[in-house]
């Protein structure tokens, strides 16, 4: 049974692989190549949009009548502002009447509310969509060597999709309350914002037609696309479209919160400057998506992952029991897998922001979000603790993990270190009377463990060590019988020691380099870690081959400190991206659009960190109320599983024996 | 939230529990009906009743506001945990094994973790953070240098700064520089000495060639480098003929690319990280924006204003705010509400005054005077002539110099001479009575 589960388990890292790729790659290489590409084809633009309008000029017999505008962020050629035809009116100077509110809450906080809900339940029928197409991929691979499995795979598809279906009209109910509230409470910003997004705010909604579209069919269609192979690849085809579609929706969405935040396609009074790209493609576009969507596959994870653990829970019979503890270790994997990336792309989208206004980054890791910046740690940690629990705890029910299980107390002291470090703040707000206490901005020594290279140092450690207990646990039940194993062991030994080594090094080479070149070490040290990633896991999972079994995974027998963990997980994911989003948006301080439009609402200031704490447990507590609830309406077509199973049948696991 | 609002997070947690409540009810009720024996009656009253304070309770959260509630809650949990213990021994006592359901579990365990979430936010230290205040109308006529080097000061550091602190004005420039010799944060320069510096520095090769030449202009802000002639109108000086000290630090804060120290820029130290400062987000008019270069050339000589080039605003320069407010002479007749009297004398400017909203100035000693006056008169250096709180009060406001507060955070006196000895000319007797009663009464708020 083992070897058929391992054959098709080893085909997700690939599919996952490929997916992230696919959704992600075209974010980075235009990112990677916009700042040529772009100054290359922005000055051409601006010499065609000079030529015409000199032309019309001429033609009409006097001067161009079109004025024109310097840009705020894109630069020509010789790094001036870019100049563009002024084609939009300026950002208005809002007033009392450009706000409206109600007795009970401050109209920033229901706006907040509205938002947040939206966005935990599209983050979420965003993620659905990736695992399915995952899950209904690795179900199509392994229908000829093992159609039980394969069949088993299609069925959480749909399941899943079932679920999704549901939170997906959810999500459209608490869109139509996010703009109803904005247009309501913020009328003056939102006459700005829509002057500016008009086209991409139709082609949205028109994206979001596509998306219900192609989601009925591959959801409806299921069913009769099962069984002819051809109509079952033409049906996981569409799931590739539905993610296609579902991202493009989601960057279009990400463009007005990016521009928000650091505006682009612009001049300094606000006016619009023609083209439309330069207000989308503004310079925290491609990073914003590129976490959200590995947010995205995280959270959806998490939320999978909690769903299963509460009917394991649940679960009367041992098929189900089995049935809810394989969907848990899916849903962690999926999860796991996006969780370890996630920190790389915070990092690239920090990075653009310390570029985009250095004052902006330091507001945020030294000023006053530092704060919240250390909360984000510790919930990182918390989750790197999480996932390390889960595994540790799930391997005891793999017969020969035995051999594995001494090192799991040694990994947690390395966690445990590591997060101390990458908690430590640099410099916080303080009082007077504090920093006369500790004798400066810094401390003596804890100081020196709160700069980036320490934190860096601290984190791809944490991450190595997750990767590595990910090793160990799927190899847990091997027998490795390849005539290489020595060498194999030894290279994997090798490739960790020396990650390991590497990334102390490069941390304590930090400290003798100046801040500008020091920045530059965190990506030896990513890559580094990523090499652990794909080379260790490329040979472990090499090693299988015509390894023995020591026995198989006991399905159903997950321990209840595993299940709280993917309990923990979800919550902590939750809280988490409730935090981060609020960090982003909060970042721009007292303005609506940074630097353009100033908020001149009573609530322009910026919360304590105690408020903000409060907001962010409503959000994460209301949203969980709302999931139950969808996952209760989606259970109500369930078709309800026989309470007991048939004596002498085995469980799922030990069918596919 | 406001203060007199509700608070959301409690608020729902009040409603969770009145269902908590209920669905305990609900289930004991089941496990009784389904059980022979088991007296319905008896644990239907307990449980019912459990669901009706709770309910109660709630009903009376939603009448307080968050002050209120987070007082309130801690009896709600209370009950809750009751509620728990009680189910419990019913569990017990009718040896029921499976017990409460997952949901609830799992419910408990949410909500445990994400409400402990919520408890370490409240635990960290809280700061609020203002929008900064657009730019305000200055009377340019009582302007010393001392003052005004100071009001730069202000901006650079805010109100409330110390030596060593990390207090940051609406000029943010502490988020990156330091000022202090030896002192470094890697950022961007240390600035002590820089006025020294400004003067030599325009005589470096570096200078006079990169990253731009003399002459050129800079892309990003139209800044033509080395040509103080040039500088928009509003900024410029008097006699801007020949390049000077004074123009290169006018220069570094509106065109901070057009020098970039070794070390700190960026693309090969041709490109400055440092924001423009006279242009969003920190966007200091030209007041502002002299008081700043007026600083930087006094700070490293305390009391000695000599290197000081910038003048003293004239307060020529157009002001919105003057315009539309007219040039009517203060006066307070006693008549008005006393936060307007408060804001029309502009005590908060300078003040933290307890109970008058946005009265959170740092300049000088906050008003608690209710426990201050009476200590005031007994402090040795007291050479006034008041007898009583009130009396002392009065007394400083019509003659603020009788006695100079010490200011412990700082070390050292209030400065003399800030207050504004004339507000016997701004206020009625009977409004000067009304606003000795209020001051006299002020006291730390909470």
């Amino acid at each position: 049974m083992f070897n058929s589960e391992a054959r098709s388990i080893k085909w997700l890292p690939w599919t996952l692989v490929l997916a992230v790729t696919l959704l992600i790659v075209p974010g980075l290489s235009s990112q990677a190549f916009a700042k040529e590409v772009f100054a290359e084809q922005a000055f051409a633009e601006e010499a065609f949009a000079k030529e015409v309008l000199a032309q019309e000029g001429e033609e009409e017999g006097g001067e161009p009548k079109v004025e024109w505008g310097q840009d705020v962020f894109y630069k020509d050629w010789e790094g001036n502002p870019l100049k563009g035809p002024i084609s939009g009116f300026p950002a208005p100077e809002l007033g009392e009447e450009d706000y409206n509110n109600y007795e009970f809450a401050p109209s920033r906080m229901l706006l907040w509310v509205a938002n947040q809900q939206h966005l935990y339940f599209g983050s979420f029928v965003l993620a659905v969509p990736i695992f399915c197409m995952l899950i209904e991929f690795v179900g199509i691979r392994t229908k000829e060597s093992d159609p039980v499995l394969s069949a088993k795979y299609d069925k959480l598809a749909q399941d899943l999709m079932k679920v999704s279906l549901t939170a997906y009209s959810w999500t459209a109910i608490l869109g139509g309350i996010l703009l109803f509230t904005f247009i309501t409470l913020f009328p003056g910003f939102f006459k700005y914002m829509a002057g500016i997004f008009r086209p991409v705010m139709h082609v949205y909604a028109l994206m979001f037609l596509a998306e219900s579209g192609v989601l009925y069919v591959y959801y409806y269609g299921w069913e009769k696309m099962k069984d002819d192979p051809f109509l079952k690849w033409v049906h996981c085809s569409l799931a590739v479209l539905l993610n296609l579609i579902g991202t493009i929706l989601m960057y279009l969405a990400n463009s007005w919160a990016t521009f928000m935040q650091a505006p682009g396609g612009i001049d300094e009074k606000g006016q619009f400057l023609g083209n439309i790209w330069h207000v989308i493609h503004s310079t925290l576009w491609n990073p914003v998506g590129v976490h959200r969507i590995l947010g995205n596959i995280v959270f959806g994870g998490g939320i999978v992952g909690a769903y299963a653990a509460y009917h394991y829970l649940t679960a009367k019979t041992a098929e189900e029991k089995a049935h809810y503890d394989w969907m848990c270790y899916i849903a962690m994997f999926i999860a796991i897998f996006g969780l370890i990336p996630l920190p790389f792309a915070g990092y690239w989208l920090m990075k653009e922001v310390y570029a985009f206004r250095q004052q902006m980054g330091i507001t945020l890791m030294g000023g006053i979000m530092a704060w919240l910046f250390i909360i984000q740690a510790v919930m990182i940690g918390l989750l790197f603790f999480g996932a390390n629990s889960y595994l540790h705890n799930s391997m005891s029910r793999i017969k020969g993990s035995h051999r594995y299980m001494k090192y799991a107390k040694y990994m947690v002291l390395l966690l445990i270190v590591c997060f101390t470090m990458w908690m430590t703040p640099h410099t916080i707000v303080m009082t007077p009377a504090e920093l006369k206490d500790m004798g400066g901005a810094q401390h003596p020594i804890v100081g020196h463990f709160g700069v980036m290279s320490a934190k860096n140092t601290a984190v791809n450690l944490m991450i190595t060590t997750t990767i590595l207990c990910f090793l160990l646990y799927q190899r847990a039940n091997k027998k490795i019988n390849v005539s290489w194993s020595t060498q194999g062991n030894a290279w994997i030994a090798a490739i960790f020691v020396l990650a390991a080594l590497n990334i102390i090094f490069l941390g304590v080479y930090g400290y003798a380099l100046p801040a500008n070149q020091r920045v530059g070490l965190s990506v030896p040290q990513v890559t580094t870690t990523l090499t652990t990633l794909f080379a260790g896991t490329a040979i472990n999972i090499s090693m299988f081959k015509d390894s023995d079994s020591y026995g198989d995974i006991e399905w159903g027998t997950q321990s209840k400190v595993a299940t709280y963990a993917i309990f923990l997980m979800a919550i902590s994911f939750t809280w988490l991206m409730g935090l981060m989003g609020y960090i982003r948006s909060a970042v721009r301080l007292f303005w609506h659009v940074t630097e353009v439009v100033r908020d001149n609402s009573v609530d322009a200031y910026t919360l304590t960190i105690g408020e903000a704490g409060k907001m962010l447990t409503f959000n994460a507590l209301f949203v969980w109320v709302q999931f139950v609830i969808v996952f209760w309406v989606g259970s109500l077509t369930a078709k309800k599983a026989p309470a007991k199973a048939p004596e002498g049948v085995p469980v799922p696991a030990q069918q596919q024996q | 939230m406001l203060p007199e609002q509700a608070d959301i997070l409690w608020t729902f947690v009040t409603i969770i529990f009145t269902l908590f409540s209920l669905f305990v009810f609900a289930n004991v009720i089941q496990h009784c009906r389904s059980r022979e024996g088991t007296n319905t009656v008896l644990w239907g009253s307990v449980f019912g009743a459990g669901f009706i304070v709770n309910l109660m309770m709630t009903n009376h959260m939603f009448d307080l506001n968050q002050q209120e509630q987070l007082g309130f809650i801690s009896n709600q949990v209370l009950a809750v945990f009751l509620t728990l213990l009680i189910w419990g021994l019913f569990f017990k006592s009718e040896n029921i094994e499976s017990q409460s359901p997952p949901l609830i579990r799992a419910a408990f365990f949410y909500s445990t973790i994400s409400i402990l979430l919520a408890g370490y936010t409240n635990w960290l230290p809280q700061q609020r953070s203002d929008p900064p205040p657009k730019p305000q109308a200055i009377d340019a006529s009582s302007l010393t240098m001392d003052i005004y080097v100071g009001m730069g000061e202000t901006i650079v550091f805010g109100k409330e700064r110390v030596a060593g602190s990390k207090a940051i004005g609406k000029g943010q420039c502490p988020l990156c520089h330091t000022f202090d010799a030896g002192d470094n944060i890697g950022r961007c320069p240390n600035l002590f000495g820089v006025e020294e510096r400004s003067h030599t520095r325009i005589k470096e090769d570096r200078y006079l060639n990169d990253p731009i030449k003399i002459g050129e202009k800079d892309g990003a802000t139209g800044i033509i480098k080395g040509k103080p002639d040039q500088v928009p109108e509003e900024y410029r000086r008097a006699d801007a003929s020949e390049l000077t000290g004074e123009d290169y630090l006018r220069e570094s804060l509106m065109c901070p690319s057009c020098y970039v120290v070794k070390g700190y820029g960026k693309a090969g130290d041709t490109k400055s990280p440092m924001p423009v400062i006279n242009k969003p987000p920190i966007s200091l008019g030209p007041v502002e924006f002299n008081a700043v270069m007026a600083w930087l050339q006094a700070k490293d000589t305390p009391g000695d204003f000599a290197n000081v080039t910038i003048p003293l605003p004239t307060g020529e320069a157009p002001k919105k705010e003057e315009e539309e407010e007219g040039d009517a002479p203060v006066f307070v007749t006693g008549a008005e509400p006393i936060d307007e009297m408060i804001n029309t004398l502009g005590c908060p400017l300078c003040h933290t005054i307890p109970g008058i909203e946005g009265a959170v100035g740092e300049l000088g000693p906050k008003l608690h005077e209710k426990i201050n006056a009476p200590n005031r008169i007994k402090d040795p250096n007291y050479k006034g002539k008041a007898k009583t709180g009130r009396d002392y009060v009065r007394e400083s406001i019509l003659n603020p110099n009788a006695y100079i507060v010490f200011n412990e955070a700082e070390g050292e006196p209030y400065p003399e001479g800030v207050m504004p000895a004339d507000f016997a000319n701004k206020i009625s007797v009977s409004g000067l009575d009304k606003l000795v009663d209020f001051i006299s009464n002020t006291q730390p708020e909470g």
